[in-house]
């Protein structure tokens, strides 16, 4: 009786964050065992976890370790197992209440309850009032890719530490600040940016809010409004070619949201994100746009990789997530949608120390099914 | 007191029959499809469908002079646009009693319910990568005091300014004017795609603009979710046009409005492979032969291939709550 059952096994290495596993079909059951941990013995280890679909997404069943080569049964009620169905751009988490927003080159956010992102998540903010004219309305709604300091708190990489910014404190604001996580931000890549600074020179240096996910010989577009200053990297018709549009070439890629384009901006106006906050209704965002590439080969393989790598996405660092397509050209417009399940580092209720997904180096092997059957 | 009811108490017959022809299916309005060129790679062509397009050569505006020299001589150049095929598909299973034993034609109907979520997929994937690829223009003419805000004519005025100022073409010729009361004359234009929530905000722009499309001079050229135009932009209506709930500045609804001009966008198809309908029949689904399946399957690329000419146009909503 398992005709049209789904059976899917596989290993991964745990690296202490949540890890996702792409599937071809969504489970209502995942269990797995944690090697490192059960070969270890050691208190707070977590060497198996059971989930089932009528649990709930976020929960999982385990065993762990209450004293050293002594197991216990518990549960994890957040950050457990979870099933996912990435194809649809629009899916954002829910609501969550902002505390505190800092003035800060990296602004620090604070939620009232714990966030639940980890670090490579993208959120928007806002309501983001201090008063009827003041805080960070100007950065409302643009999306960030969050590094987590902390169970309630992150950073976005924007630098409210500016003339025009006034921090957030819900004690003593007129609004309710709130930010929602935007489940799959790069479903589809390469593809639109907002720019948080320019560095102009003989080559121009460009940081994004999010992960731009570009290559070198990626070709480049701006979009730059007026107030923000570097509008003559805008591709707007050339003058000198007219009907022309002017683009750029990524000639290195620094960081997950930093690249270095071939124009020469040193003449160029200085970027400003210094923007008041009464401009803020109807202000468009500084954009930087893929519109092409110059490569013709996917991606190398490298050591341990796939015979032929899939084109890879990367939300922050040097972590490459996958796409579950074929090899494609480097720069060119990929489909990232999937779907699968993810196992959090959420951690059992009767004991904090005791987390889901392991340590980092710890061998995980996991199985996943979707019945035939599943009753009631 | 509770009643049981067995064989020896039930209650009394009702008579039924089945109401020929099924209910019709809510179903949106696929308007992404619509704005797309259309491109079929060659069957066993490769992943990847790369286009290509030239940069123009400087014009020559100087003289040749008298010297007898040539000018230096240009290097043509041309820009690269790479898209890749992923492939899509679902299907049902049925068992063979449902076949034999209902009335209303099982395999028709799901078959069609294929076919349209076929459809659907085809234009939801354009419309996310729309989301992701094409860049974006807050509207700021509306009085909502949000950001973006609610439409102001000035957006419309603004975002078709931007795409004529890139060159983009537009897709549609003007219609003249006729002798018709309260009808007049629409201006060629870009195809603006829009949510049916913010058909409200567009009648309210009456007479400030916008004008809907019964009063165009003459509709017969109108598409059927045309919901009307203003000034250079023609305004296409769906239900599946893409909205973040509380996405705005303000935590108020935030619509992606996609005005296009044409070749912005591109659909990538495979020549024999476009869309596949396939039928299994219960002989091959075990020993007992209980189960046909039916199902779908297509691949499908995306590329915007003229960047410049496509723009989203970002705004919220003045009108009150849609329920």
């Amino acid at each position: 009786m398992a005709e049209y059952s789904r059976l899917a096994k596989g290993k991964f290495t745990s690296t202490g964050q949540a890890q996702v596993v792409n599937l071809p079909f969504r489970p209502d059951y995942v269990e797995f065992i944690n090697y490192s941990a059960a070969a270890s013995g050691a208190d707070n280890g977590v060497p198996k976890a059971y989930w089932d679909f009528n649990m709930g997404q976020g929960f999982a069943v385990i065993d762990r370790f209450q004293a050293a080569n002594q197991l216990t049964m518990d549960t994890v009620d957040l950050l457990g197992i979870t099933t996912f169905e990435a194809g649809n751009l629009t899916q954002y988490g829910a609501a969550l209440a902002i505390s505190t927003v800092t003035k800060a080159a990296a602004a620090v956010v604070t939620s009232v309850s714990n966030h639940g992102l980890k670090s490579g998540d993208v959120v928007i903010m806002n309501n983001l009032y201090q008063t009827a004219v003041t805080c960070m309305q100007q950065i409302a709604g643009m999306p960030f890719t969050v590094t987590v300091t902390g169970d309630t708190t992150f950073t976005i990489p924007w630098n409210t530490n500016q003339s025009a910014y006034t921090a957030y404190d819900t004690a003593t604001s007129t609004e309710d600040a709130f930010f929602k996580k935007v489940l799959y931000p790069y479903l589809y890549f390469p593809g639109v940016n907002f720019i948080s600074a320019i560095t102009t020179g003989t080559t121009t240096t460009i940081d994004t809010t999010t992960a731009h996910n570009f290559v070198v010989g990626q070709e480049v577009a701006f979009r730059v409004p007026t107030q923000y200053g570097t509008v003559e990297l805008n591709s707007l018709p050339n003058q000198t070619i007219p009907g022309s549009p002017i683009y750029g070439y990524v000639i290195a890629v620094t960081d997950y949201n930093t690249v270095i384009v071939n124009v020469d901006s040193t003449a160029y106006t200085a970027f400003d994100s210094n923007q008041s906050f009464t401009s803020f209704v109807g202000l468009s965002f500084p954009q930087i746009v893929a519109v092409g590439d110059i490569n013709t080969g996917g991606v190398q393989i490298s050591s341990g990789s796939a015979l032929y790598p899939p084109p890879y996405s990367i939300p922050i660092g040097t972590t490459r997530v996958n796409t579950i397509n074929g090899p494609a050209i480097q720069g060119a417009y990929v489909n990232n949608t999937a779907q699968g399940f993810v196992i959090g580092a959420g951690v059992a209720e009767g004991d904090a120390s005791a987390i889901l997904v392991g340590a980092a180096s710890d061998v995980i092997y996991w199985r996943a099914y979707l019945h035939d059957i599943s009753l009631p | 007191m509770n009643q049981i009811t067995n064989t020896g108490n039930l209650g009394p017959m009702i008579l039924q029959s089945l109401a020929p022809g099924m209910l019709y299916t809510p179903t949106a309005s696929m308007n992404y499809i619509t704005i797309a060129d259309k491109v079929a790679m060659p069957a066993h062509g490769g992943t990847t469908c790369r286009f290509m397009r030239p940069r123009a050569l400087k014009p020559p505006t100087v003289q040749l002079g008298n010297s007898g020299i040539d000018p230096p001589a240009q290097v043509p150049q041309r820009d690269v646009i790479d898209a890749q095929v992923a492939f899509f598909g679902t299907g049902c299973i049925i068992n063979e009693q449902v076949i034999l034993q209902d009335q209303e034609g099982v395999l028709a109907w799901v078959s069609e319910r294929l076919a349209v979520s076929m459809r659907q997929a085809e234009d939801l994937i354009l419309r996310d990568y729309i989301i992701s690829a094409a860049s974006q223009i807050n509207a700021g003419g509306g009085s909502n005091g949000d950001n973006p805000t609610n439409f102001g004519t000035s957006d419309f005025s603004l975002v078709a300014t931007t795409l004529d100022c890139n060159n983009a073409f537009k897709f549609v010729s003007g219609i003249e004017g006729t002798p018709k009361i309260g009808t007049g004359p629409v201006r060629s234009g870009y195809f603006m795609l829009s949510s049916t929530e913010l058909q409200t905000d567009f009648d309210a722009l009456t007479g400030q603009g916008f004008k809907n499309q019964w009063d165009y001079s003459n509709n017969a050229s109108a598409l059927i979710t045309e919901y009307g135009s203003v000034f250079n932009i023609r305004i296409l209506t769906s239900s599946e046009a893409p909205v973040i709930r509380g996405g705005s500045a303000n935590g108020n609804d935030l619509y992606y409005n996609t005005v296009a001009g044409k070749q912005a966008l591109t659909h990538v198809k495979q020549t024999g492979m476009s869309m596949k309908m396939i039928y299994r029949d219960p002989y091959y689904s075990g020993m007992l032969a209980q189960n046909c399946t039916l199902a779908i399957k297509f691949p499908q690329g995306q590329a915007l291939t003229q960047d410049t000419a496509i723009r989203n146009l970002m705004s919220t909503r003045k009108s009150g709550f849609i329920f």
